[in-house]
């Protein structure tokens, strides 16, 4: 209902709540890990340091977790319910289902950071410093997997929920075609639920049951890859709210229409069906996979660019059409009449214009052999600072500007601040992935906490180690920085009074140039879609997983989970631990 | 479905960049044959690996004329062996494999890079053009001394490399009178053939002799010195063989309580 004249909360107030505490976890998510990248940034250029390396490992965990999975995925779920209810002009069928997914998202994420922050302290036996990717032989508590699984089934839920009242709306609408909003919300979550049977195997078939003890073994290869089939559509999980904003907010703000609905159907279904069967490329320098599995992973990844490269132009057409509507002139002059001032805008456009970068460094990721050079290196960071870190976040974070209002009936606190925050996210994340990138390419790795070795020095070609540390750090900082800045802007507005009764703008998104009534109805078919996606999947996944089973044994090897150090609590080890002691018994004597 | 013209051409560019960019991996691939490490190590039980006939000792063998083959184990938190020492110009084969956890395997500076999966073989053939020495370093995080976990590549150029070994064994004590025998053991590593000699120095008498070691065999070469040549007291002794050195000491004397035939062995690697 792009032409609504209420703000969401006065139309919405129920779902307003929800959305709102779903975005708030995921600003509390955000602070912690933005604290924890700060102190990351810190250590391992060797700027300023307090804990001890092996620590690193354990912030370092929680700043993947808490960003990767959970900022993201909560302010996800708050944009995907705003986005079916607003387009589809209805509420959510049972308010109650909807606060029961949300809440066991709350109590998955809680139950899986306790192992995690645990690791911290001695005193409490419990650790998960097993990274975000949690590769098997690496242990962590099983308190941790069992969080990632009930955060994971909360997000199901959430599908479920906006599907159910999507066929609601249908039964009151048969003929119309499925709201642009809520085709993005659909084909995105019909992805997820594909993408997500990787890690749900790989945790409850195999990683939970060897923590627990009940199977001995397990086969690192086959948890890797069922992680990847999973690890590589979770970035587009977090990247199509991302685009789903540029497509339907951005052109408004920027005072025109969206250049074409049927293209941005068309960028979702390919989204769809090519998300999944792209994981292998995670894989390229990973023994026992054969090369052509790579190649075909390779194939798709690149066909990947097409549904990115046509949301370049479109957005980037919609902004000109703005700019034209707001009397802009000129090949390029157009620009300067964009509302730079806007924060809301900006932060957007910026996140667009880092992404487009990102895109560069991923062809070069995706380039099977090319990949030898940065495969596992600091230039990898860089990659994912630009895509989830800046592309991701900081539309998230602009988008906030205009949804806090829109939820809470409150006038957002300081316009000036807000933009000023946009901006130092821009300069900050330019510091600090450009030195990222660099130092990947003099093979600089990733996840480690220290800048240099004892046996060997890293040697850059150009500038030095030295001022690439500097500039990750600075870069850090000023990301930190404008992280308190979001958040105070966040805090002070919702402790604010409310605004008067019609001073929040009206709910609407962009309207369009080409609208549905373009787009063949063949687009709306998810069945056919998730049919072709299911499809594809088999083709690239059977063969690679089935070679891996043989090789390596469906539980593989018997393997001790490493650090050892945990101590499962188990029934199936008491009957060990109590033979121990019987056996130890007779040796006592009794002395008369 | 109506596209605008300039998002027509658009599609189009997008299409071709997309095809060029396989196009140049495939030439890669095809044409300068750069192959992705893959499934034809093979895999192996992690727990066994201390017992695999190769991965229990691993190092540098040559297996044909400029052909390596290195073993190397990636474990928490050290590569074994490390320094690891490789000819310039040759076709080296590295085979990476954990007895633990998921490591990396990469040599700094170059594109040598791999996973190393606990139950698989990481099989990557390279060659190196210059001399050098680099870093190894294990980019994939495996525990908490994670960034500990490194090593050394040495390439060295390809005349001064071999894989010859020296170990030598001598007596500590000898009375006065009796014989010293000072025996050195020329491992050859190669497969060619190495023509060398190894020259001994006890007390101040030096000696020498030529030997020839067969590829993948060895020769051992006794020296014998009169002890009263040297007299009594303490004499130190040197084994050489091209840069290899071993040495010890002897002592000439007479310490009746003492009739153990005591002798030092040493034995010294590539290092």
């Amino acid at each position: 209902m792009s032409n609504a004249t209420t703000a969401y909360f006065e139309d919405f107030p129920e779902e307003s709540k929800v959305i709102h505490s779903a975005f708030w976890s995921s600003f509390i998510a955000l602070t912690i890990g933005g604290l924890f990248g700060l102190i990351q940034a810190l250590h391992r250029t060797d700027v300023f340091r307090f804990m001890d390396s092996a620590d690193y490992y354990t912030v370092l965990t929680a700043h993947g977790v808490l960003l990767a999975l959970t900022f993201t995925i909560f302010f996800l779920v708050g944009l995907f319910t705003w986005a079916t209810t607003t387009s589809l002009d209805r509420g959510m069928v049972d308010l109650r289902f909807t606060w029961g997914w949300y809440g066991l998202m709350v109590l998955g994420t809680i139950l899986a950071a306790v192992p995690i922050l645990a690791g911290f302290t001695d005193s409490i036996d419990m650790s998960a410093s097993v990274l975000f990717t949690f590769y098997a032989p690496l242990e962590g508590h099983p308190l941790f997997y069992v969080g990632l699984v009930l955060f994971v089934v909360g997000s199901w839920l959430a599908g479920v929920d906006w599907f159910r009242t999507w066929w609601a709306w249908k039964q009151d609408n048969p003929d119309e075609r499925i709201p642009l909003p809520t085709f993005m919300v659909l084909t995105t979550t019909l992805m997820w639920y594909l993408a997500t049977l990787g890690v749900a195997i790989a945790i409850l078939a195999f990683i939970l049951p060897w923590t627990l003890g009940l199977v001995d073994g397990i086969n690192p290869l086959l948890t890797r890859t069922l992680f990847w089939f999973f690890g590589h559509p979770v970035v587009y999980f977090w990247l199509l709210p991302a685009y789903m904003m540029w497509y339907i907010m951005l052109p408004k703000f920027a005072g025109g229409k969206l250049f074409s609905d049927p293209l941005a159907r068309v960028v979702f279904v390919l989204f769809l069906i090519l998300s999944v069967p792209t994981g292998i490329h995670h894989q390229y320098l990973d023994p026992g996979i054969a090369e052509g599995f790579k190649f075909i992973a390779m194939t798709n990844t690149m066909f990947l660019l097409l549904p990115s490269l046509l949301t370049a132009f479109t957005v980037v057409a919609s902004m000109e059409h703005g700019a034209r509507q707001r009397g802009g002139t000129g090949y390029l002059g157009w620009l300067k009449a964009l509302p730079w001032r806007d924060p809301v805008f900006t932060g957007m456009s910026l996140a667009g214009l880092m992404f487009a970068a990102a895109g560069f460094s991923g062809m070069i990721n995706a380039g099977m052999n090319i990949n030898y050079l940065v495969h596992n290196t600091f230039w990898v960071v860089g990659h994912f600072h630009l895509t989830v870190g800046t592309a991701v976040a900081l539309t998230f974070m602009a988008a906030s500007y205009w949804f806090i209002p829109q939820l809470t009936g409150k006038r957002l606190w300081n316009r000036s601040v807000a933009l000023i925050q946009v901006l130092v996210w821009f300069i900050g994340m330019t510091f600090m992935s450009n030195a990222m990138h660099r130092g990947g390419l003099f093979s600089i790795p990733r996840r480690t906490a220290e800048p240099q070795y004892e046996e060997f020095a890293f040697e850059a070609g150009v500038g030095s180690v030295a001022e690439l540390n500097l500039q990750v750090a600075l870069g850090g900082t000023l990301l930190f920085l404008s992280l308190v800045l979001f958040l105070a802007n966040m805090v002070v507005t919702v402790m604010g009074d409310r605004a008067d009764s019609g001073s929040i703008p009206a709910n609407t998104y962009a309207g369009t140039l080409s609208g549905s009534e373009d787009a063949p109805l063949i687009l709306d078919n998810l069945k056919l879609w998730t049919t072709i996606a299911v499809v594809l999947v088999v083709f690239a996944y059977t063969l690679p997983i089935l070679s891996v089973i043989q090789d390596g044994g469906l539980f593989g090897y018997e393997i001790n989970g490493f650090p050892v150090s945990i101590a499962p609590f188990l029934p199936a080890e008491l009957p060990a631990s109590l033979e121990t002691v019987t056996a130890a018994l007779p040796e006592i004597e009794v002395i008369p | 479905m109506n596209i605008h013209t300039y998002e027509k051409a658009w599609l189009i560019a997008a299409m071709l960049l997309i095809v060029g960019f396989i196009a140049t991996i495939t030439y890669g691939s095809i044409g300068l044959g750069i192959a992705m490490v893959d499934d034809e190590g093979g895999s192996i039980d992690p727990n066994e690996v201390f017992d695999h006939e190769e991965f229990s000792d691993p190092g540098v063998q040559q297996v044909g004329e400029d052909e390596y083959e290195v073993y190397v184990r990636a474990q928490t938190f050290t590569f074994v062996p490390s320094p690891i020492e490789v000819p310039a110009g040759s076709e080296v084969t590295f085979h990476v494999t954990s007895p633990d956890v998921i490591h990396g395997f990469s040599v700094v500076g170059t594109n040598v890079n791999t996973m190393v999966i606990p139950g698989e073989i990481s099989t990557m053939t390279v060659e190196f053009d210059e001399p050098g020495e680099y870093g190894l370093v294990c980019n994939e995080y495996c525990g908490p001394q994670h960034h500990e976990m490194s090593g050394q590549l040495i390439v060295t150029p390809e005349e001064e490399f071999d894989l010859t070994e020296l170990s030598a064994e001598a007596p500590d004590e000898v009375a006065t009178g009796e014989e010293i025998e000072v025996t050195a053991t020329v491992t050859n590593g190669q497969l060619e053939d190495l023509d060398t000699t190894v020259t001994a120095e006890i007390g101040d008498v030096t000696l020498e002799e030529d030997v020839t070691v067969a590829g993948d065999g060895s020769e051992e070469v006794t020296f014998v010195v009169d002890s009263s040549d040297l007299g009594e007291g303490d004499h130190d002794w040197t084994v050489t063989v091209d840069d290899y050195e071993e040495s010890g000491q002897v002592t000439v004397g007479t310490d009746e309580s003492d009739e153990n035939d005591d002798t030092t062995d040493t034995e010294d690697d590539n290092e």
